[in-house]
C-alpha cells in the first residue's frame, strides 16, 4: 500500500468503497466470469430438473402436470440451453442501468420552481441505484435474477438510503405494472447481494466543492498561482459539461470500481477543459520530491478513467437490435427455479410461520406446566 | 517475627520489680534516687553511682560480665525507653537515617522510592537483629555508601535542617500574629466600651441641659452610637483584610518551592488525530450559484444550518482519495486472498439462498431509519478507523 499521511486519503481507505468494491480490471473480470460460470452450470443442472419433473408427471397423469409448475414448466425451453457470455451480461446489465436512469427520471416529481437540493438527490438517488445495480451483478448473474424486476428494487432501496423516501404504494404506482410484493421480493436478496453495505462514494458533491474553490480562484480569493484569461466563464463550461459526464458516463462504466469519487471527478473536469485542470492540479500538487511521483501517478490514472468515461460514447452507438437479441436469449437461458421470485419467498415466509406456530404452542404448554407447578405447597422442582 | 515484643518472660525490663542495679545489687528501695544509665555501646544497664564509680577514672570495661567493650563516662546516659531493645534500635535507626537521607522527590518513580525504603529496612533489620556477620556486612554498606555519598548526604542533611529551622519560625510567627491580633481585638473591645459609655454620658448631659423632646433626643442619641459602632466595624474590616495581605507578604524560607499543576487539557475524543485537511484549505465563503439563495434566505439559516458545514464537506469529498490508486493498492489486497471471499461470496449469492424471515410490510425489509443508523455506523467507523491509523503514525 503506498504510504500516505494525507487524512483525506486515509479517511477515503476506511469506506466500504474501497474496502470491498474496488477491484482492479483484472479481477473484477474473474470475478464476473466465475459468477457467469456458476449461474450458466446452475441453469442448466435446473432445467434438467425440471425437464426431468416433466416428464415425470407427463408419463403419470397429464392433467395434474399443469397445476403444478405450469409456469416455469412453460418456460423451458427445449434443446441445450445457450447461456449468455459475459460480455453480454455486461451489455445487458450496462442497458438496465440505463434503464434505472429513465426510470428514476420518470419518478421525478415536476416542480414549477427548479429546486437545486431536489435535483441533486434525485441524481444521487439514482446514481445509487446504478451503483447497487451494477454491484449486485458482480456477484450474481442475470440469468439467475432478472435485473427487470431487480433495477424497480434497486431504485425502490436507493430512495431509503438516499432520504428521499417513497411510499411503496406509491412507488409501485409510479411505476406502471409492478406490484409491491414484486419489489419487496428481491430487496433482501439485494442486499445481500451488496454484502449489506449502502453507502455509495458519490463524486457529484466533490465536483461542487472543485468548482467552487476554481470559481473562487478565478475571483482571486485564493491565490493560486497563474490565471487564465476567462478563468470564470472556463470553470462555469467545465462544470457543465463534467456534470453531464458523472451524470451518465461515470455511472453505467465501471470506473467506480477502479477510482476513487475525487478521481472520476477529476477526470470528467479534465474531459472538459485540460488546461484548466492542470493547472489547478499543478496548483495543489506543486512539484517537489514527493508530490512529482504522486502527481505523474495522478496523471496517468486521470486519463485512463477519462478514457473510460470516453468510452461510453462509443458504446452508447451499440444498435438497439442487438440489445432485443441478447433479450431474447436471456428469456431463453433463465434459470426456472428463480424466475418467480415472490412466491419462493411467499413460500419461505408461510414455512416460517409454521415454525412460529409450533414454538408458540411449545411456549404455552410450557408456560402453563409452570404455572400449576407454581401453586405446589413447596414450589416447582428445581431445574438441574 | 515480631522484633519489638519480649523476647522471653525474664526480659528484665518487663519486670517491674526490678529496680536493682544489675552491677552493684543497689536496691531503690534502699536508694530512692537510683538512676540506671546505659552505654549505647553495649546498652548495659546500670545505676548512676556505679558509672561514677568505675569510669570517673578514665575509661574501662564494661563490668557486665563477658561484655568486653570498653566504655567512657561521657557516652553513659538515661534511656528513653524502658525496653532497651527499642532504645537501642532507635538509635540505630537514627544513625542510619542520618546517612540514608534521601527524599521521595529525588526518586523519578513511586517503585524507586519504595525499593530504596525496602533496602534501607533491610539494613536496619540487620543491623538490629542480624548476627555478627550480617551485621558487619550491614556496618561495612553503611559506611561504603556514607563515603560514596558524601556531598549529597550533607546537602540532604542541611536541606532538612533548613526546614525544621523554618518549620519552627513559621510556627513563631504564627504565635506572635496570634498575640497581637488578640491584644488589637481587646484594645477595641474596650474602645467601643469607652465610647458607648461616653454616648451614654454626652445623653444625659443633653436631657439634663436642653428644654427640647426628651424622646427625639433619646433616639438621636442612638442613631449616633450606632453610626460610630458600625464605622468601627467596617475600619477592622479593611485592617483584617490589610493584615492578611500582610501575612501573606512574609516570606518563609526553606519552604518547598510549590510547582503548578499543568493545566488539565480538554478532552479530545479522537486523541489528537489531525483532521486538518493536507491539500485545501476551506474559504470563509465561496461564491456558488446554487447557495446564493441560501445565504441570503432566513428560513435556511434560522433552523442552524452552516454553509461552512457544506464547504467543508464538498471540499472534503473533492480531495478524499486523490492519492488513492485503487490498481496498485487493491491489487496488493488480491494476493492476501480477498477475491477468493469474492468468489465464495459469489457462488454462495448465486445460489440464491434467500434468508427465512423476511417479512412483508410496506416499508420492506429494512427501514429507512433502520439503514440510516448503518450509514451513521460506518461513519462512525471510518473516523475510528482514522483514529487508528493515526497512533499507528505516531508509533
Amino acid at each position: 500500500m503506498a504510504p500516505s499521511s494525507v487524512s483525506e486519503d486515509e479517511r477515503y481507505r476506511t469506506s466500504t468503497q474501497y474496502r470491498l468494491w474496488s477491484f482492479t480490471p483484472a479481477s473484477l473480470l474473474e470475478l464476473r466470469t466465475t459468477t457467469n460460470r456458476n449461474a450458466a452450470n446452475r441453469v442448466r443442472e435446473a432445467v434438467w430438473r425440471v425437464r426431468e419433473a416433466r416428464a415425470a408427471a407427463s408419463s403419470g397423469n397429464t392433467s395434474e402436470a399443469d397445476g403444478g409448475n405450469s409456469r416455469a414448466v412453460s418456460a423451458v425451453p427445449e434443446g441445450e440451453v445457450d447461456c449468455l457470455s459475459v460480455e453480454e451480461e455486461l451489455k445487458l446489465v450496462t442497458h438496465f442501468c440505463r434503464q434505472t436512469l429513465q426510470l428514476g427520471d420518470h419518478l421525478q416529481v415536476p416542480t414549477d420552481v427548479k429546486n437545486w437540493t431536489l435535483e441533486q438527490k434525485l441524481m444521487a438517488l439514482q446514481a445509487t441505484a446504478v451503483q447497487y445495480i451494477k454491484r449486485f451483478y458482480i456477484t450474481n448473474s442475470c440469468m439467475t435474477y432478472d435485473p427487470k424486476t431487480l433495477l424497480k428494487t434497486a431504485l425502490f432501496f436507493a430512495t431509503k438510503t438516499e432520504n428521499h423516501y417513497f411510499r411503496l404504494t406509491k412507488f409501485a404506482e409510479a411505476i406502471t405494472a409492478t406490484k409491491p410484493e414484486e419489489i419487496l421480493a428481491s430487496e433482501f436478496l439485494l442486499t445481500q447481494g451488496l454484502r449489506f453495505t449502502f453507502d455509495v462514494r458519490h463524486p457529484f458533491r466533490a465536483l461542487e466543492g472543485a468548482v467552487m474553490e476554481l470559481q473562487a480562484m478565478a475571483n482571486g480569493q485564493i491565490p493560486g498561482g497563474d490565471k487564465l484569461r476567462g478563468m470564470g466563464r472556463r470553470v462555469k463550461e467545465a462544470h457543465g459539461k463534467a456534470r453531464e459526464y458523472l451524470k451518465t458516463s461515470a455511472l453505467l462504466t465501471d470506473v467506480y470500481f477502479h477510482y476513487t469519487p475525487s478521481q472520476i471527478m477529476m477526470a470528467s473536469l479534465l474531459i472538459a477543459d485540460r488546461q484548466l485542470i492542470s493547472l489547478y492540479l499543478g496548483s495543489k500538487l506543486p512539484p517537489g520530491s514527493a508530490n512529482a511521483t504522486i502527481s505523474a501517478k495522478l496523471m496517468e490514472a486521470l486519463d485512463k478513467c477519462a478514457e473510460m468515461l470516453q468510452s461510453l460514447d462509443e458504446q452508447s452507438t451499440a444498435d438497439k437490435k442487438e440489445l432485443g437479441a441478447l433479450a431474447k436469449k436471456l428469456r431463453k437461458c433463465r434459470n426456472p427455479e428463480k424466475i418467480d421470485l415472490v412466491s419462493i419467498q411467499r413460500a419461505k415466509r408461510e414455512g416460517d410461520e409454521e415454525v412460529d406456530e409450533k414454538v408458540v404452542k411449545k411456549r404455552k404448554l410450557e408456560r402453563e406446566q409452570s404455572a400449576k407447578e407454581g401453586e405446589d405447597l413447596f414450589g416447582p422442582t428445581i431445574k438441574k | 517475627m515480631y522484633r519489638n515484643a519480649p523476647k522471653s518472660a525474664h526480659d528484665p525490663s518487663s519486670n517491674p520489680l526490678d529496680d536493682i542495679c544489675p552491677v552493684c545489687k543497689s536496691n531503690r528501695y534502699l536508694n530512692p534516687s537510683l538512676q540506671f544509665l546505659i552505654n549505647p555501646e553495649c546498652y548495659h544497664k546500670m545505676c548512676s553511682t556505679c558509672v561514677d564509680r568505675i569510669f570517673t577514672s578514665g575509661p574501662s570495661a564494661c563490668p557486665v560480665p563477658h561484655c568486653g567493650h570498653t566504655l567512657r563516662k561521657k557516652g553513659f546516659r538515661k534511656a528513653f525507653f524502658t525496653d532497651l531493645h527499642v532504645e537501642r534500635e532507635v538509635d540505630i535507626r537514627k544513625r542510619v537515617s542520618e546517612v540514608f537521607n534521601r527524599r521521595q522527590d529525588e526518586f523519578e518513580t513511586l517503585l524507586d522510592w519504595n525499593n530504596y525504603l525496602e533496602e534501607v529496612e533491610s539494613l536496619v533489620f540487620d543491623l538490629v537483629e542480624g548476627r555478627a556477620a550480617d551485621k558487619a556486612r550491614a556496618e561495612e554498606k553503611l559506611k561504603e555508601y556514607r563515603d560514596a555519598y558524601r556531598e549529597e548526604i550533607e546537602g540532604n542533611r542541611r536541606m532538612g535542617r533548613e526546614e525544621v529551622d523554618g518549620e519552627r519560625r513559621r510556627e513563631k510567627a504564627e504565635r506572635e500574629g496570634a498575640r497581637v491580633r488578640r491584644l488589637a481585638v481587646a484594645k477595641e473591645a474596650e474602645e467601643e466600651k469607652a465610647d458607648v459609655e461616653k454616648g451614654k454620658r454626652e445623653l444625659l448631659d443633653r436631657l439634663a441641659k436642653s428644654d427640647g423632646n426628651a424622646n427625639a433626643i433619646t433616639r438621636q442619641a442612638q442613631k449616633v452610637i450606632l453610626k460610630k459602632s458600625s464605622a468601627r466595624r467596617n475600619i477592622t474590616e479593611d485592617a483584617l483584610d490589610s493584615n492578611g495581605s500582610a501575612n501573606s507578604g512574609l516570606s518563609i524560607r526553606g519552604l518547598k518551592k510549590k510547582v503548578a499543576p499543568v493545566e488539565e487539557k480538554p478532552y479530545d475524543p479522537f486523541a489528537g488525530v489531525d483532521l486538518t485537511p493536507a491539500r485545501y484549505t476551506v474559504q470563509e465563503s465561496y461564491d456558488n450559484e446554487w447557495l446564493g439563495n441560501a445565504k441570503k434566505d432566513m428560513r435556511h439559516m434560522a433552523g442552524g444550518y452552516s454553509l461552512q458545514e457544506y464547504y467543508a464537506r464538498t471540499m472534503f469529498e473533492a480531495f478524499s482519495g486523490l492519492g488513492v490508486f485503487i490498481e496498485e493498492e487493491v491489487a496488493d489486497r488480491g494476493q492476501k486472498g480477498d477475491s477468493s471471499v469474492g468468489t465464495a461470496a459469489a457462488a454462495e449469492a448465486s445460489r440464491g439462498e434467500i434468508n427465512p424471515g423476511i417479512k412483508m410490510e410496506t416499508k420492506g425489509v429494512l427501514s429507512r431509519k433502520c439503514l440510516s443508523i448503518k450509514r451513521s455506523r460506518e461513519a462512525r467507523r471510518e473516523k475510528q478507523a482514522a483514529l487508528l491509523f493515526k497512533r499507528k503514525l505516531r508509533c
